[in-house]
């Protein structure tokens, strides 16, 4: 043997086990580069559909918690947290949806991208708008413009995206190529028509304070909305709910099935149990359990007390000790489907036409739009046909209920409030922070940040580390310089 | 008779026919050191498989023909040979190994070379496989704890878990033999087979490795064939764990509840159940008026009453002060391993057999670790040996514990959310009666669940099939010129099933059973061609040549498939799953193909350089970046071969290296990290969601960068009595794969990208020796200490000079350049004085920006090695440790929140339950001013006014909800601790009472993890993490080794 020989074939056997060429590895096996549009959609969707959280229930006070001190309950809150990590699959969304040439993704994109931007401008005031999701969109990651987007006025927010809600009505298309991947509305265009438009009127009503401003003209555009249902047409009853339903299957329950601390830690509020007995409101027993100590059942109204919010823990802990307070209904707990995550439900539309009409936005009778939208939310609510038919006929059929002259605002924003328990994200919060109803109490020495509800939140530290010449203008410009929970917003001044 | 001696001779005389004149060789063999006489020498024939041992006088008598080569070798002696050359009588005096030179040493350094560590520009310390065979721990790697300066070996308390290893602050690469292990399983190594372990410390020794060996090497060198007798080696160890290191100190006073109540209503946990806190009442109070005497409520256990169908109250006492003692069992390691080894002057092999068995102490749990390893090597022809080793291990238990703090560890359940009021041994039936199969049983149903049923039905079952091993052929071309072609490869296969029962708990889940499965097949290859070219050009000088190619290929493969609930419980078959299966499957390739170059010059007997190159091409960037460099140099001075020193100075070496390693490994588990894909998303109802990952990954990636220099001294004093190394290092990391964050708003929250420089700097201190030395005693010792610490040098993509930065000591945080990166931030407010400052209601307030409170590494860590000898008997210990550095604690966090930790045990615990609010917080409030910060946080105007905090608050919830933190420094606690690792007292049985049965045997009582002296309470800090660990164990037991 010679060394010729032994080096080929020592170099045969390193060729061996080295066939496969460089490039041949330049693709992941395990993921998709691309994808159809109803791919993301399918994602987008569980994200802007889910608004369940009992965040906004203690900070609204229809819960209180026992575990420990809540921040959301007691109001020590500080910062809150961008959402542009959504935006940017509405960009993929549009992107992917212009590559395959269909069409009515990218209004749904739109749409979604504007009830993202909503809930962020009423949290924080400015934000980022017209040069957001430069990275994505131009794949820019050199100007720093791209890279660090300044904030733009709420009111130019708001703008934009009433200008992007009505384009997104006008351009869907029923006969347009269908779209997949829907777990909303199971690809049926008019539906989405139906919640863009009604989600509009959502974003005028919440703009009541800008009521005289000629640049976004909300009263205009909520009279074309409603005075043109074929063009825009509205939700009609609970069947065109902006809804998520929940399934039993791993990971598609309700979000809080099985949760121990929904299981253990969760009680009514005194005021919200306050507020239903005082209307005899059948709702509360499916919001509700009755209190140990009573020993009385499920339908008696006497049947029930809340914990105090604004009180120091161990009041509420002690209180509860002595089973003297409504734990959350066991649904909430133990029903893995139990209801539906609402974006937008029927209820809240009427509630909206109510509220125009009142203020005179629209012609129509505010009591009728009232009365409809608690029946809606009535029919929403009664799980497992927990009180009849006649138990809300003779709810709507109370003298006391019908709107009163002085109290029309407070008692639609109240019942609007009622409908929202354990739904629809901040939206009661941000309604009772626009019109001051119903009260929250903050009576109770448990209650930081000075007795105050706050807000706002202030704006999430990563903006300071990574955006800070802008996102100190925005502080600068709107608050005087301090990133405050209590700094009021354009859109409440 | 006369006759039969003559045939016998002739016959004898026949059989060396054609050979040459045989005699009779007598003699004693002596210690050099002291003369005194040598028991149990082994005397090889060289080339043949005759041979002799001493008796106990040391004398021997052996048969040789007149050109025979007799080789002489005893333990702790340098072996020696010695030509017959004709004679009949021979006095010989061995000298002891450990006095050989320090100048002589060999340790084996990159791609197995052996090398004279006086020539070495870099640190390389090696511990021999001797001393990892007595007192055992469950991994080969766990034995070298407290060994090495600059290796910090993190030894959990848990059963089968991974030691985690730090070389250097850096996870170094594994080698067995020459061929690295990517996957380094610490369990697949039979400590038996260890000859040795190399550990290259800096980026200079792991050039030759590439990126792999960045972080440095651990080089293991397993036992081959060697040329000798038949030896027969068995080793036998026992250990049981029986007794607590560190275990948690509970209170035994208040029970189950919340506010001071309880009363069981139906295991949820609401109501008066009190959400399952252990804030409840008093135990053990004397009431009048009860059956008992004492108070009473109704409990889980409670019996119903036939006439009224409630529950009767039972007696609240407290029954379950030892708990966590009457559940858990001894624990038990036991090793057995048996070799066998023959060598002769064409070849050699080795053959071993190893068993290791674990029980853990919890019920039901256990490891067992099998090996078999076949090596050996043959001179083919007079050029060409070859040389082989194949390894087969299997590591399989039908269920280990669950780890970490949550529902499914079996200390969640047992230490922290369990009240005494609660005896253990009554949870023993686990089922609830006429539910069997169905629902556990519980003193609570909504959070917790039974200790026994976690052991006994929630099952994590593991099987791991290892081989690896490798083929080497070597090729003599000429005297100067030999050529290496070496394959090895990695192989595992694991087969992981968990079965999770009816009503078990975790958090927002009740199961309604799952069965899910596992399988892995992994494979790697490595190939080498080496060319090596040595030429010694005069005395002086001399070169030596190495160059060579190499590829390396990995392929891994998994499928997971999961039920989602069970049709039949207890049933645990896929088929049996209540909705559609789930499921993912991964394929993970990667490649790198490498040549490289070593070249060694010696210059006038004391100066030694090295130089290496080393050029990768990996898979795992993108293609037109794949491609890198990396050069190396050292230097080693002799100088105490040059120069004329004060006596007392026997050794001295001045070393210096420097090294550029580039690596192109983005993410060791993800060999397609370059590459931007979709996620997969949550299905809906079925249907299927993809999304948009959110950080955009640079096209242009280049690799990594560690610039590193060390530099180093070896000292020698009193004939080389007393050894001291010292090491300086400084590692320059740059271009690093850096996720930079950027506003979200942008579209992407972080860019992959290129970016930073950090530089790590430290100090390694090995000191040894033997400061006494007598006829029949003598104490050696080793100390060695070292440190490290990472620093931010340069923040290349911000202009302000602050980057965000994770590591395993704490989350996101700012580091500024300039600044140690391991600085701990905590979001609780303080004043710069350190004083906790409350809200008007009485809790911790919070701060808008989180705030530096320590660092988290440690400033030193050390080990000793300390062994006494006094004649037949040896008593070896070890001791190490840490010092400084922050350590959080869960374990005494929940102990505080839940309400089980001794501390809780005041006064104010006696008014919350009485219902009074009495405590105030230690602390102040703000009255006036505030901070003004910058947008990093750091405070740029104070004008806060401060006065103490008044408020009075009940003391429950004021635990629930802070838990009591500032009371207890954040639950950050210093690190340092002293521990006595190993103990291990030996006696070695005299040859006289072998009766040539054996050649050596010997016992020894063993003992690890004796005592630790630290300021962390209830955890041990070993670990050097607590997230809820299994009490620190004593194990003591006795270890048996005989050769034949």
């Amino acid at each position: 043997m010679n060394c010729l020989k032994i080096s080929s074939i020592a170099l045969l056997l390193v060729s061996l086990v080295s066939c496969k060429k460089f490039q041949d590895f330049q693709v992941n096996p395990n993921n998709p580069t691309i994808a159809d549009p109803s791919l993301l959609l399918t994602n987008l969707e569980q994200t802007a559909f889910a608004t369940i959280s009992t965040d906004p229930a203690l900070a609204c006070r229809y819960l209180a918690y026992t575990e420990g001190a809540s921040n959301s309950q007691y109001y020590g809150w500080q910062r809150g947290s961008f959402t542009y990590g959504n935006i940017s699959q509405t960009v993929k969304m549009e992107q992917e949806a212009a590559r395959v040439g269909k069409t009515n993704y990218r209004y749904i994109a739109k749409f979604l991208r504007s009830t993202f931007i909503v809930n962020m401008t009423q949290e924080f005031g400015d934000i980022p708008y017209s040069q957001m999701m430069q990275s994505i969109s131009k794949n820019d990651f050199t100007d720093s413009a791209a890279i660090r987007p300044v904030y733009d006025k709420q009111q130019d927010v708001y703008l934009a995206v009433l200008n992007d809600l009505k384009i997104a009505s006008d351009s869907l298309s029923s006969t347009a190529v269908a779209i997949g991947g829907d777990i909303i509305y199971n690809g049926k265009i008019d539906e989405w028509r139906k919640l863009i438009n009604s989600y509009t009127l959502r974003v005028l009503i919440s703009l009541s304070k800008k009521e005289s401003n000629t640049v976004l003209n909300i009263r205009q555009r909520f009279s074309d909305i409603v005075s043109n249902p074929a063009k825009y047409p509205i939700f009609a009853s609970n069947d065109d709910n902006g809804q998520l339903p929940y399934y039993n299957i791993t990971g598609n329950q309700y979000v809080y099935y099985n949760d121990n601390s929904m299981k253990t830690d969760y009680y009514l509020d005194s005021s919200f149990v306050d507020l239903l007995k005082g209307l005899k409101d059948p709702r509360l027993f499916v919001f509700g359990e009755p209190t140990t100590a009573s020993g009385l059942p499920a339908g008696d109204f006497s049947a029930y007390d809340g914990l105090v919010g604004s009180a120091p823990l161990a009041y509420n802990t002690s209180k509860r000790g002595q089973g003297k307070a409504s734990q959350i209904n066991r649904r909430y707990a133990y029903d893995a489907i139990n209801e539906p995550s609402v974006l937008m439900g029927y209820a809240e539309v009427q509630f909206l036409l109510a509220e125009a009409a009142f203020r005179g936005w629209i012609s129509g009778d505010a009591n009728a739009f009232y009365k409809k939208g608690i029946e809606a939310s009535l029919e929403f609510s009664n799980y497992n046909d927990t009180y009849s038919a006649s138990d809300i006929t003779n709810y709507l059929g109370q003298p006391g209920l019908d709107l009163q002259t002085g109290t029309e605002l407070k008692q639609i924003v109240t019942q609007k409030y009622i409908s929202m328990f354990m739904n629809t994200g901040w939206q009661p919060f941000y309604e009772q922070r626009r019109t001051g109803y119903p009260v929250f109490e903050t009576a109770g020495s448990g209650v930081l940040n000075g007795g105050k509800i706050p807000a706002r939140w202030m704006y999430p530290s990563d903006e300071y580390t990574n955006n800070a010449a802008s996102v100190n203008n925005a502080v600068k410009s709107q608050y005087g310089g301090t990133d405050d929970v209590n700094g009021i917003m354009w859109l409440i001044q | 008779m006369k006759k039969i001696a003559f045939a016998i001779s002739l016959l004898v005389a026949f059989h060396y026919a054609g050979f040459s004149q045989t005699s009779k060789l007598t003699g004693i063999v002596r210690s050099a050191a002291d003369s005194s006489v040598l028991a149990g020498v082994s005397i090889e024939v060289k080339g043949s498989k005759g041979g002799t041992v001493t008796n106990m006088d040391g004398q021997f008598s052996i048969t040789v023909r007149e050109n025979t080569v007799l080789v002489f070798s005893a333990a702790g002696y340098a072996s020696q040979e010695v030509p017959a050359d004709g004679r009949t009588r021979l006095n010989l005096f061995l000298q002891q190994s450990e006095k050989a030179q320090l100048s002589e040493v060999v340790v084996t350094t990159a791609l197995g070379i052996k090398k004279q560590q006086k020539t070495l520009g870099y640190a390389v310390q090696e511990v021999s496989g001797e001393s990892m065979n007595k007192s055992r721990t469950p991994t080969a790697t766990g034995a070298l704890t407290g060994k090495v300066a600059g290796l910090n070996i993190s030894n959990t308390t848990d059963l089968f878990q991974n030691p985690t290893i730090t070389l250097r602050g850096k996870t170094p690469l594994i080698v067995i033999d020459g061929i690295p292990d990517p996957d380094a399983d610490p369990f697949k190594l039979n400590a038996d087979d260890i000859e040795s372990v190399s550990v290259l410390k800096g980026t200079a020794a792991g050039a030759l490795y590439g990126a792999l060996g960045v972080n440095g090497a651990l080089l293991y060198t397993t036992k081959k064939g060697k040329r000798s007798v038949l030896n027969v080696e068995v080793n036998s160890s026992t250990m049981l764990q029986s007794g607590y290191t560190v275990v948690p100190k509970v209170q035994t006073q208040y029970g189950d509840g919340d506010q001071g109540k309880y009363a069981y209503v139906d295991g949820s946990g609401n109501g008066t159940e009190g959400g399952g806190w252990i804030w409840g009442p008093k135990l053990d109070q004397k009431v009048a008026g009860t059956p008992s005497g004492f108070y009473e409520t109704t409990q889980y256990n409670s019996p119903v009453d036939p006439v009224t169908g409630k529950l009767v109250p039972l007696p609240w006492i407290s029954r379950g002060k030892d708990n966590i003692k009457n559940f858990f069992q001894t624990g038990l390691l036991s090793t057995n391993s048996v070799a066998a080894t023959i060598g002769g002057d064409k070849g050699s092999f080795r053959v071993s057999a190893a068993h290791i068995y674990q029980k853990g102490v919890v019920p039901n749990t256990g490891l067992n670790n099998t090996s078999f390893s076949v090596g050996g090597n043959y001179a083919l022809s007079s050029k060409l040996k070859v040389e082989t080793k194949l390894t087969f291990n299997r590591e399989y238990s039908n269920n280990y514990p669950t780890v970490g703090y949550g529902p499914p560890n079996i200390l969640y359940n047992l230490l922290l959310w369990i009240g005494p009021d609660i005896d253990i041994r009554d949870l023993k039936n686990y089922w609830v009666k006429g539910q069997e199969g169905l629902q556990q049983r519980n003193y609570n149903l909504s959070w917790y669940n039974n200790p026994y049923f976690v052991a006994n039905e929630l099952l994590n079952g593991y099987r791991k099939n290892n081989m690896f091993g490798q083929a080497t052929f070597d090729y003599q071309l000429s005297r100067d010129l030999s050529l290496k072609f070496r394959n090895g490869f990695n192989q595992y296969s694991i087969d992981q099933d968990n079965k999770e029962p009816y009503s078990y708990i975790a958090y927002s889940y009740i199961s309604k059973g799952n069965y899910s499965v596992t399988n892995t097949n992994y494979i790697d290859i490595n190939s080498d061609l080496i060319l090596n070219y040595h030429h010694k050009i005069s005395d002086d000088f001399s070169v030596s040549v190495t160059a060579g190619g190499a590829n390396n290929y990995r392929n891994y493969k998994s499928a997971y498939a999961t039920t989602d609930g069970l049709t039949i419980p207890g049933f645990y078959s896929l088929t049996n799953s209540i909705n559609a299966l789930k499921g993912t499957s991964t394929l993970e390739e990667r490649r790198t193909a490498s040549a490289y170059g070593m070249v060694d010059l010696e210059a006038l007997r004391f100066l030694y350089f090295s130089f290496t190159g080393r050029y990768d091409k990996t898979s795992t960037l993108p293609v037109n970046n794949n491609a890198y460099f990396y050069p190396s140099g050292g230097v080693s001075a002799v100088l105490s071969d040059v120069l004329k020193l004060p006596e007392a100075v026997s050794f001295l070496k001045l070393r210096a290296s420097w090294a550029k390693v580039n690596t192109g490994f983005i993410d060791n588990n993800n060999p397609y990290a370059h590459l931007t894909v979709y996620n997969i998303g949550t299905k809906w109802n079925n249907v299927p969601s993809l999304v948009w990952p959110s950080t955009y990954i640079s096209p242009s990636l280049i690799p990594q960068t560690v610039l590193s220099g060390e530099y180093g001294v070896a000292l020698g004093l009193l004939k080389n009595r007393i050894n001291i190394d010292a090491t300086w290092f400084r590692n320059k990391e740059s271009n690093n794969f850096v996720n930079v964050p950027q506003s979200q708003a942008s579209g992407y929250t972080s860019v992959l990208t290129n970016a930073n420089v950090f530089v790590r700097k430290g100090w390694e201190f090995v000191i040894s020796g033997s400061p006494v030395k007598t006829r029949d005693f003598k104490w050696d010792v080793g100390v060695n200490f070292s440190n490290n610490h990472l620093w931010l040098k340069k923040s290349t993509q911000t202009t302000d000079g602050y980057i965000t930065y994770s590591d395993t000591y704490s989350g996101s945080h700012l580091v500024k350049e300039g600044q140690r990166t391991d600085m701990i931030y905590i979001s609780d407010a303080r004043t710069p004085d350190g004083k906790a400052i409350y809200n008007s209601n009485g809790m911790q307030a919070t701060s808008p920006y989180a705030q530096p409170f320590g660092n988290a590494a440690p400033k030193w860590i050390y080990g000793l090695q300390n062994t006494f000898s006094y004649k037949s008997i040896s008593l070896t210990f070890s001791v190490d440790g840490r010092l400084g550095g922050l350590i959080y604690s869960t374990t005494n966090q929940k102990m505080w929140w839940g309400g089980t930790a001794p501390g809780t045990v005041n006064k104010y615990r006696d008014d919350a339950n009485a219902g009074n609010s009495t405590y105030v917080g230690p602390g102040v409030v703000v009255v006036s001013g505030d901070a003004t910060y910058d947008s990093h946080g750091n405070i740029t105007a104070d004008t806060r006014k401060y006065a103490p905090n008044t408020t009075a608050v009940n003391y429950i919830s004021f635990m629930q909800t802070t838990s009591g933190a500032m009371l207890n420094h954040y639950y950050y606690y210093s690190g340092s601790y002293l521990k006595m690792r190993e103990v291990a007292l030996t006696y070695n049985v005299p040859t006289r009472w072998l009766k040539g049965v054996f050649k050596t045997a010997s016992a020894s009582l063993i003992a690890n993890n004796l005592f630790i002296l630290a300021k962390l309470p209830n955890v041990d800090p070993d670990a050097e993490s607590d997230n809820l660990q299994t009490p620190s164990m004593r194990s003591m037991g006795i270890n048996f080794n005989f050769k034949f």
